[in-house]
């Protein structure tokens, strides 16, 4: 064992060591490999599933040039991007950042992503993406990022409580009556508890996106001025909170938590008839309730005529300011946003991704298996309907105002009108604030 | 005396050699940043495209036009103000449980330590699922006495009281100190106590407690600067919104987002020495009262 001298010298040594150890990890880039040129990129795919497909993907990329070497580097969701703001100010950072769609003007702004446009005007890909996805890239007109997922929401429902109930099972409902009616036959009440609940709204989602739905439109207009206190808002409201009554608080929270432990979902065991969630949500009934005979559709109309209005978001691929080889990263970004790789990350993960073309071979592709074709085919159909909500560049931080006033409707502390009139005045100040 | 004056110089020296990795790593790592994140504070810097001089803009804006500011404040010492005193009582109760001499009482502390071993986000996801409304074990074990158990961290009444309920939980780290601070009172004064009949509670009263306020005092400055930077808590518990009605949003968060989430650098740099300065105020009178209550063994008053 050590002796006592020898002790202060081990931590001595050990100290030394871990010094080393800090400094290595920026230093590999400069690593010789030939004549090429080594660019790193971060994504947080780091999950057994996702891991190998990116890592897949980048392979692919390192193996049909011989110029560019592309190194993955994996950094956990909850670091990644301050530490990429980080490396931007120590002016390292890495060549290739995959980043929240939503916030890409506003890092445009900030001048934290490149602007691309420079390699657009070479060879233009904007028209591989959906549009939608394409104008939250903008800032002022450029792009700062490229598409790379997304998702959107939709409805599914179990079709053998459809039958139970006497509804038809390829006729999902289509409006929010018909939600409110479907739901009041596939409700099975035994005394007080309830054996299957037919539809919450605010299972899976929350009510912005309701609201979102109910007209279309987002809390802000096109000139960036808040329009949260609306008529359609306020009918959104006073809907969830009908349903809100409907169930009653104790019933909403322990199916609550039922769906916040995932295997537990009440959708798997038939205890919940219709459900709100991403097209991603299939691959957990898959894992969980394979046998579970379900269909999907689109949300329903708020009237007939307003449309099916859905949620999406999604992230980019992005060069941050001060990367050294932007010329090779723009290359690794075609790659990683064209057809092959969108194609291949679509059906190894069953994720919707940006590239339209890619999407619509993997809905044909010969791998993914009918049922999931089914659901695959109606994300890319619900695209048409999906918008975005990118943050405001002069109020990035919105929805802190926004969620308080919401939740104290929904609890019950503030009215409708006055919630919503109090929202709408300190949206009002916030933009005044930051002109 | 020459001789000695460098004999004295010499040891100072290896003094500061002795303390140099510490200076270096201060000046470099601590009071550099500190410097700048003050000088910062008057500008609208974000990091990467500006950083023109504002005067005293954000601190203006932060008292006079920003509620959440004042949310966030409140919040925070809401949560001081009620877990410090609660922490610290219940750890010193504690230790003076675990000080007794019964038979398998290293086992009893060993348990009732483990929690303050563990932490970080692992301990406030197992909270999140014994705060469950619904399922979680805390409601059942209420209702098999009849009482409905409130909705905890979606109700924005109860997630600070849920927050201090978890932080008493893991009072075994202050337990340790106390513990150690209580066997070091010397036996000969319980035993002169009991000769003169002191009963149990005088003798814990009059002896333990005076014996070990220095311990107290030490918890209570330590804790209450750390309780002023609550952060990981609410930000892991609320998904990093900061939970229902921004009951959860505390100081540091709300300066977390305005620092990453709105790239507000200057902003939340401000926010930050504002924090630094009422911490500071209440330490500066925690040190001034401490002569009046903290007994120091051996010490004149």
């Amino acid at each position: 064992m050590f002796s006592k001298k020898l002790l202060p010298l081990f931590f001595a040594v050990l100290l030394v060591l871990s010094g080393c150890a800090g400094f290595k990890t920026g230093d590999s880039k400069s690593a010789d490999s030939g004549d090429k040129v080594v660019i790193d990129f971060w994504s947080f795919w780091g999950s057994e599933i996702r891991r190998p497909v990116i890592d897949k993907i980048v392979e692919d990329f390192n193996k049909s040039q011989d110029k560019i070497e592309v190194k993955h580097t994996f950094v956990p969701w909850g670091d990644i991007w301050t530490k990429e703001l980080a490396a931007i100010a120590a002016k390292n950072p890495p060549d290739v950042v995959i980043n929240d769609i939503n916030a890409t003007a506003l890092r445009g702004q900030k001048n934290q992503a490149m602007n691309l446009s420079q390699f657009l005007e070479k060879d233009d890909i904007s028209d591989r993406f959906y549009e939608e996805l394409w104008n939250a890239t903008l800032y002022e007109g450029d792009s700062y990022g490229i598409p790379f997922n997304t998702d959107t929401r939709i409805l599914f429902y179990n079709k053998t409580a459809f039958k139970e109930a006497g509804l038809d099972p390829e006729k999902p409902p289509a409006t929010w009556e018909e939600l409110w009616e479907y739901a009041e036959k596939l409700d099975v009440k035994n005394g007080d508890t309830y054996d299957r609940i037919g539809f919450y709204p605010l299972w899976g989602v929350n009510s912005d996106v309701w609201m979102l739905n109910s007209d279309g439109k987002n809390f802000f207009d096109e000139d960036g001025a808040p329009i949260i206190d609306s008529e359609a808002n306020r009918e959104t409201l006073e809907w969830v909170l009908d349903w809100h009554k409907k169930y009653g608080a104790n019933t909403i929270n322990s199916y609550k938590s039922q769906i916040d432990s995932q295997q537990g979902n009440p959708f798997f065991n038939g205890k919940l008839a219709m459900y709100v969630n991403t097209p991603t949500f299939y691959t957990q009934i898959r894992d969980y309730a394979p046998d579970l005979d379900f269909g999907v559709a689109m949300l329903p109309e708020r009237e007939p005529g307003s449309g099916n209005t859905s949620w999406g978001g999604g992230f980019v691929a992005e060069i941050p300011q001060g990367s050294k080889h932007p010329e090779e990263a723009w290359e690794f970004i075609k790659h990683l946003t064209d057809v092959e790789a969108q194609e291949y990350w679509a059906v190894k993960n069953f994720d919707n991704v940006a590239n339209i073309k890619a999407a619509e071979n993997a809905a044909k592709n010969s791998e993914m298996p009918d049922k999931d074709k089914v659901v695959y085919q109606m994300a890319i159909d619900n695209m048409e309907n999906t918008l975005l909500t990118p943050v405001p560049v002069h109020a990035p931080d919105f929805m802190n105002l926004v969620n308080p006033e919401l939740d104290s409707i929904l609890l019950g502390k503030k009215s409708i009108e006055q919630g919503l009139k109090d929202a709408q005045q300190s949206l009002e100040k916030l933009t005044e604030k930051s002109k | 005396m020459r001789k000695k004056l460098n004999y004295k110089r010499m040891e100072g020296l290896q003094g500061y050699v002795f303390i140099l990795p510490w200076i270096v790593g201060f000046i470099a790592f601590t009071a550099g940043p500190l410097i700048f994140s003050f000088a910062a504070s008057f500008t609208n810097y974000n990091i990467t495209s500006q950083m023109d001089f504002v005067g005293f803009d954000n601190y203006e804006n932060l008292f006079t036009a920003d509620n959440l500011f004042w949310t966030s404040l409140y919040n925070t010492l809401y949560y001081v103000l009620f877990s410090i005193p609660l922490t610290t009582a219940g750890a010193i109760f504690l230790s003076a449980l675990l000080n007794q001499d019964v038979p398998g009482i290293r086992f009893f502390r060993t348990i009732y330590y483990l929690p303050a071993v563990l932490s970080g986000v692992g301990v406030y996801l197992l909270w999140m699922q014994l705060l469950d409304p619904g399922t979680g074990l805390v409601n059942t074990a209420l209702g098999w006495f009849g009482i409905p158990g409130p909705n905890w961290l979606f109700d924005p009444d109860w997630t600070k009281p849920a927050l201090i309920f978890m932080k008493l939980w893991s009072v075994g780290g202050g337990m340790l100190l106390y513990l150690a601070s209580m066997q070091g009172v010397s036996k000969s004064l319980y035993e002169a106590a009991k000769i003169d009949g002191a009963s149990s509670w005088q003798q814990f009263r009059f002896i333990t407690i005076p014996m070990i306020t220095p311990v107290i005092f030490f918890d209570i400055v330590t804790s209450l600067i750390g309780g002023f930077q609550i952060f990981q808590e609410a930000y892991v518990m609320s998904n990093g919104e900061g939970g229902p009605v921004n009951s959860m949003l505390f100081y540091n968060l709300y300066m977390w987002k305005k620092a990453f989430e709105s790239f507000d650098m200057g902003y939340a740099m401000a926010m930050s020495w504002i924090l630094f300065i009422i911490v500071f105020i209440i330490t500066i009178i925690n040190l001034k009262l401490a002569p009046r209550w903290v007994h120091y063994e051996g010490e004149e008053r």
